[in-house]
């Protein structure tokens, strides 16, 4: 009862405050509205018509399929044989030429492949090679597809975006929790409230408690905010390639679990460092320090590769690695939940370190 | 006569950081707030710790309501150990020290109803208490508003309701008309008094002279964190008056420096 009355305060302080509403909620907004604008600023030239250059190896049926379904969104395309694959590619690459396709000799009549080389860097190759797959892959023969993209590391929006997007996740929770955590921690400490309730008989671990888990519950809602505020931007983003966005509910899900296990760890930590610190200023310089850390770890785990196993025992670093695997088009299952567990232990051991330092009057009383 | 309050040879110390020495101009790492103090409170008596500023009361009324350890010593409310029962005593008291605050934003009403719930009442329990105590303080004209909003004398009696919502049998004041007017002094000191005659037992630190004689049974008389002197108001102002008694036991403490 204690406790139930400890978290009504700290929901209570919150959805009664339209300030700490605005703060929490509004970075979701602010990233929805620039991704969309952005997206819609860059994307504009979708509407332009263009004039595909595609090299062309061995013969299909599919060829003149491709050409029509390219006249009938409006573009045209002009068939370039091409003597040399490898050339072909690099013309490809060095933006030359829009695609390279290869048939195998026979294509139509016996089970043959056929290879697309395209560069997703590229609107113009991208838009050629969205049409070319949709329809090679609709082609009613047996055969091997082999899709191939080009871009290199500059042009590949989709893997800068993949891999940033679990720094984004980091910080819309450390923003979200931020601001309230420190000052209902902190700022109570400073003002001297706390105390009032550490006189009463109610556990230290329930005060602990008491603020770490509605403070996470009002976080997650900023985390989300910032989430939902991708996802819904997405479609206008998308429209610039960054098709590593387009994965099933199941990676939604586990990404959801992933950043619902990381922010009342966030959420914890900042409470600890208020705890110790004698004012908001001291505990905003301290938390400050902690964002920069955990971000550069994020920005690591996503751009990194071949980290070990290790990484799940991790906080935090262990849901932004999985947040990149599940946005490389993975389902680490088994690492997702082993990293849920092991942020949601940490959790509770912060939970008790702030409990023993609410015991500590060196800390509370100083 | 039954013994409510028994604090025996407490002792605290604090550590003194680099800032504090280089302020008060001295080397000593640390600083002795409260030097052995023994007293005796009794059931049903309003007991004065009578000390000037610095001279520990407000860190033996920390030590007695367990938001502080003592270094040394113990100090038992009925009969519960500050050190080793620290929860059973914070059920017990009441305790009202300007260092403990209300949060601005919300109501006298609903923290009322938050710290009932903190010392484990019910609902119906908190109402009863809020029916008899918001109209006595008139904290009823008040109750929605947000104490941010209240005058520092509304605060008081806001904090001194809140101190007892739970009934305590032993009430523990720092200083209760501390920067207050004359008419919210008058209220608080006519509560105290009320307080008293409900059979409840009152430890208040002050350095106001006319609250003590108004208001003790029994006094103890603190100068550098140790106990000087320790009778009741009858005994100590038999030949003087409480000014003079208290004057005179500080120069025979410090020499003649005032």
């Amino acid at each position: 009862m204690k406790l139930a009355a400890l978290m009504r305060k700290e929901f209570y302080r919150f959805f009664h405050d339209p300030r700490l509403i605005i703060a929490v909620l509004i970075p979701g907004v602010i990233i929805f509205l620039v991704y969309t604008v952005l997206g819609s600023i860059l994307s504009s030239d979708k509407d332009e018509t263009y004039a595909y250059r595609v090299f062309l190896s061995g013969d299909s049926v599919a060829v003149s399929l491709i050409g029509a379904a390219v006249e009938e969104s409006g573009n045209t395309v002009e068939w370039v044989t091409a003597t040399d694959a490898e050339s072909a590619k690099s013309a490809v690459e060095n933006g030359e030429a829009t695609a390279f396709l290869a048939f195998s000799d026979g294509f139509d009549t016996a089970a043959g492949e056929v290879e697309l080389y395209y560069t997703s860097g590229e609107t113009e190759s991208f838009s050629f090679g969205s049409i070319a797959s949709a329809l090679l892959r609709e082609y009613g023969m047996r055969y091997r597809f082999q899709s191939v993209d080009l871009a290199d590391e500059s042009q590949l929006q989709s893997q800068f975006m993949g891999a940033f997007l679990p720094m984004l996740i980091v910080c819309f929770t450390f923003t979200a929790s931020m601001g309230i955590t420190v000052e209902s921690v902190a700022g109570e400490k400073e003002r001297g409230t706390i105390a009032t309730i550490l006189a009463t008989s109610v556990k230290r671990s329930h005060v602990a408690l008491g603020k770490i888990i509605p403070l996470a519950c009002i976080s997650l809602l900023g985390a989300a905010s910032g989430f939902f505020g991708i996802v819904f931007s997405m479609p206008r983003l998308m429209g610039l390639s960054i098709a590593v966005f387009d994965f099933g509910i199941r990676n939604y899900i586990l990404l959801f679990f992933l950043t619902v296990s990381i922010v009342p760890f966030i959420v914890a930590c900042i409470a600890l460092v208020s705890t110790y610190a004698k004012t908001v200023k001291e505990a905003t310089a301290y938390v400050s320090i902690i964002m920069i850390f955990f971000i550069v770890l994020s920005v690591v785990a996503g751009i990194a590769t071949g980290i070990g196993e290790w990484v799940v025992a991790v906080p935090v670093l262990n849901a932004t690695v999985v947040m990149s695997l599940l946005l490389g088009g993975a389902l680490p299952v088994w690492q997702t939940l082993v990293s849920v567990g092991c942020n949601l232990v940490y959790t509770a051991l912060l939970v008790f370190l702030i409990a023993k330092m609410f015991q500590s009057e060196r800390i509370m009383f100083r | 006569m039954t013994p409510i309050v028994v604090a025996e040879d407490l002792r605290k110390t604090f550590t003194l950081t680099r800032k504090q020495q280089r302020i008060e101009r001295t080397r000593e790492a640390r600083r002795v707030a409260v030097n052995g103090l023994s007293f005796c409170a009794y059931r049903g008596e309003i007991y004065g710790l009578l000390g000037p500023n610095g001279a520990g009361k407000t860190t033996t009324l920390r030590i007695l309501s367990t938001l502080i350890r003592p270094d040394a010593g113990d100090a038992y409310l009925l009969g519960h150990s500050v050190v080793k029962e620290a929860a059973k005593v914070r059920d017990c008291i009441g305790f009202l020290t300007g260092e403990l605050k209300l949060e601005a934003f919300f109501t006298p009403d609903y923290l009322f109803e938050f710290f009932g719930a903190m010392h484990g009442l019910g609902k119906e329990e908190i109402r009863a208490r809020k029916r008899d105590l918001f109209p006595r303080f008139g904290i009823d004209k008040f109750a929605q508003v947000k104490v941010g909003d209240l005058s520092t004398g509304m605060k008081q009696k806001v904090s001194l309701a809140i101190s007892i919502v739970h009934d305590p049998e032993i009430i523990i004041f720092d200083e209760p008309t501390n920067g207050l007017d004359v008419l919210t002094t008058k209220v608080i000191v006519d509560f105290l008094a009320e307080l008293k005659r409900m059979g409840k037992s009152i430890l208040l630190s002050t350095h106001i002279f006319s609250l003590v004689e108004k208001l003790c049974d029994r006094v103890g008389v603190i100068i550098d964190g140790r106990m000087i002197a320790e009778d009741t108001l009858s005994a100590l102002t038999a030949e003087s008056s409480l000014e003079d008694k208290f004057f005179a036991l500080y120069r025979q403490e410090k020499g003649d420096v005032i």
